[in-house]
């Protein structure tokens, strides 16, 4: 076979790919018929094979790059995603995937916690032990409750004064794009992780411990804890996250350690993602119901506590269906009430 | 860094792709900045309008709008900021607006194609790699061999240039190493192929017993039956079991010719 009998043979199966790669556009595959993409599957690996013959047949470089340039754009065509429709795979990941994520994931949750909670403690025996070294763990915050006469009310007035829809606004975004942090910097081994569950808990020991020096303890409690608890556990998931990040990339086990931080990053992303929920229903409460006047501190306290405790029941026990150990009744329950 | 990525299709072609060079990527990023920014004034713009405009009516429900269009800007803000990325990676398949105007695209390292995930995944660790001024991008860029950054590595992604469309595709293929032998010139002169149809039909012979019978077919029918065809030997109908069985005869004269070299002269050529 000569070079022009290859280009001679060939000829109309590269003009016929060339129009169905362009009917395709940019949309895929979706926009030929039946008979069309039958016809690219049948064309993409002849012209796979173009393109090898064109270099041996050592055809002029153009043309060579013509071919090259179909096969790879019916590769594209061909080997992609399946498209979902984005609401159904949204539903999908919180009806089944996110809950068993998380039950998968539990060591790094814990891990976090125990960082948390040693944290916190610290930050809060430090300052009732030494009230001046407050100043050290909440940087900035506590110009307002400085004087020892100044109250809660005073505190959360700032709050009530504020526009609320803004607010929850700016709570739940912040928030979440300190999530995001902290699973980024899992990146570095875990130790940004670590850096911002550190930064994250001492504040709140030292407001704690603060707090308990000026015998304020019911109100600070009935301040942070309706959105707070929420809000604390979602840092807590996001942390763990990065810690899955980071300690897939510091010992990656019997896998290369390429490949243990790929699978460890696919599974910190979504992990991460299904905190922003949690953000948006704790940035709601702490801008609507924790500075309201109409419900008292100890029915606030439950409220939050409770929407933690669905949240927890919807992680524990949704989506296990799959695999035999069935408590579905308890799981559609909760998680119709959280869709 | 090296300049090219190879991918090995499915049907067992190997192309090369050529990666995104570290300038290319920052002329694209930049440009991917300079949209975000000016999305960013318009944001401020509909705050400063909507903040201090002076519109005469009810003061409440004024002040009630103002609320709720301050709560959507700054959730617009923040969705621009991080799904801006995520949108347009998602929609064109690997592309955001100053990658495609670079021709650069991000890619599956080792083919296939990306998914959310990858997308958020890269994206998301912009935190880190965006660190004083992509510096941390940059470094690791260097120092990896596909000119990945952080965000690529934890993906497992990289990206390519489509400017110059330089896909070679190399013939053989990597794996098993039967497939890559070269055609003997006894097996060529027994069997009267050429070296790229012999590899060809080679292959296709070794991993026959790998691919469904579908497979079979149509490549039976797309490769093989034409050089088949070409080289005198037409089959008497287009079965699966028939061509193999043509095929297995040019083979058979193929490993026949070279156990019994070196060959006599003049026993050349098809004696079918």
């Amino acid at each position: 076979m000569t070079p022009a009998r290859f280009l001679e043979t060939r000829r109309d199966a590269w003009n016929r790919l060339e129009t169905l790669i362009a009917k395709a556009g940019s949309r895929g595959v979706a926009r030929l018929t039946d008979h069309e993409l039958h016809e690219l599957t049948r064309l993409y690996p002849a012209v796979a094979v173009d393109v090898a013959r064109a270099r041996m047949y050592e055809i002029d470089p153009k043309t060579q790059r013509r071919i090259n340039q179909l096969a790879i754009a019916a590769h594209g065509l061909l080997y992609r995603r399946r498209s979902v429709r984005p609401t159904r795979a949204i539903w999908r990941f919180f009806r089944h995937d996110y809950p068993q994520l998380f039950r998968r994931l539990w060591v790094y949750m814990v891990l976090a916690t125990a960082i948390f909670t040693v944290s916190t403690l610290g930050a809060y025996v430090s300052v009732r032990i030494r009230p001046s070294t407050a100043h050290l763990f909440v940087p900035g915050g506590l110009d307002v409750v400085d004087e020892s006469e100044v109250t809660a009310e005073d505190v959360s007035e700032r709050y009530r004064r504020m526009p609320k829809p803004p607010m929850a606004s700016a709570i739940t975004t912040n928030n979440i794009s300190v999530a995001f942090a902290a699973f980024a910097l899992g990146i570095t081994a875990g130790v940004g992780t670590c850096y911002v569950i550190l930064m994250n808990s001492m504040m709140l020991g030292g407001f704690f411990g603060h707090f308990a020096n000026h015998n304020l303890s019911y109100e600070c409690y009935s301040f942070l804890i309706p959105h707070g608890v929420l809000e604390i556990f979602a840092i807590l998931v996001s942390a763990a996250a990065g810690l899955r990040l980071g300690l897939s990339l510091a010992i990656p086990g019997q896998v290369t350690r390429k490949n243990s931080l790929r699978a460890g990053a696919k599974e910190a992303v979504l992990l991460v993602m299904g905190t922003i929920p949690m953000f948006i229903i704790a940035g709601a409460i702490e801008a609507f119901v924790t500075p309201t006047y109409v419900i008292p501190g100890w029915a606030k306290i439950i409220i939050g506590l409770t929407v933690w405790a669905a949240v927890m029941a919807y992680l524990l026990l949704v989506g296990r269906r799959k695999d035999g150990k069935s408590v579905i009744g308890t799981g559609k329950a909760t998680v119709v009430a959280l869709t | 860094m090296q300049e090219l990525d190879f991918i090995e299709t499915p049907e067992n072609v190997e192309l090369q792709r050529r990666l995104a060079g570290i300038g290319t990527r920052f002329i694209a990023g930049l440009l991917d900045t300079l949209i975000l920014i000016a999305i960013y004034v318009v944001l401020l713009l509909i705050w400063l309008v909507s903040t201090f405009a002076d519109v005469s009516g009810d003061a409440d429900f004024l002040f009630e709008a103002w609320t709720w269009s301050m709560a959507i800007l700054l959730l617009l803000g923040f969705v621009v900021y991080w799904g801006y990325f995520v949108f347009f990676e998602m929609r064109t398949n690997g592309q955001s607006p100053g990658k495609k105007s670079q021709k650069i695209r991000v890619v599956k390292d080792g083919g296939g194609a990306i998914t959310f995930t990858d997308i958020a995944i890269r994206n998301l660790l912009r935190v880190v790699d965006g660190i004083a001024g992509y510096a941390v991008a940059g470094i690791c860029m260097f120092v990896t061999r596909k000119a990945q950054r952080l965000g690529d590595l934890a993906a497992g992604t990289v990206v390519i240039s489509e400017a110059t469309s330089e896909y070679f595709a190399r013939s053989g293929s990597k794996g098993d190493v039967q497939w890559q032998r070269e055609a003997s010139p006894e097996a060529l002169r027994a069997t009267g192929l050429n070296p790229e149809e012999y590899r060809l039909l080679s292959n296709y012979w070794m991993r026959r017993s790998q691919i469904t019978l579908d497979a079979r077919r149509q490549l039976l029918l797309t490769l093989v039956l034409p050089i088949l065809k070409r080289h005198g030997q037409a089959p008497r109908d287009e079965s699966v079991a028939m061509l193999e069985y043509h095929l297995e005869l040019l083979m058979h004269k193929a490993i026949a010719s070279e156990q019994t070299k070196p060959p006599a002269p003049g026993s050349q050529g098809v004696q079918s």
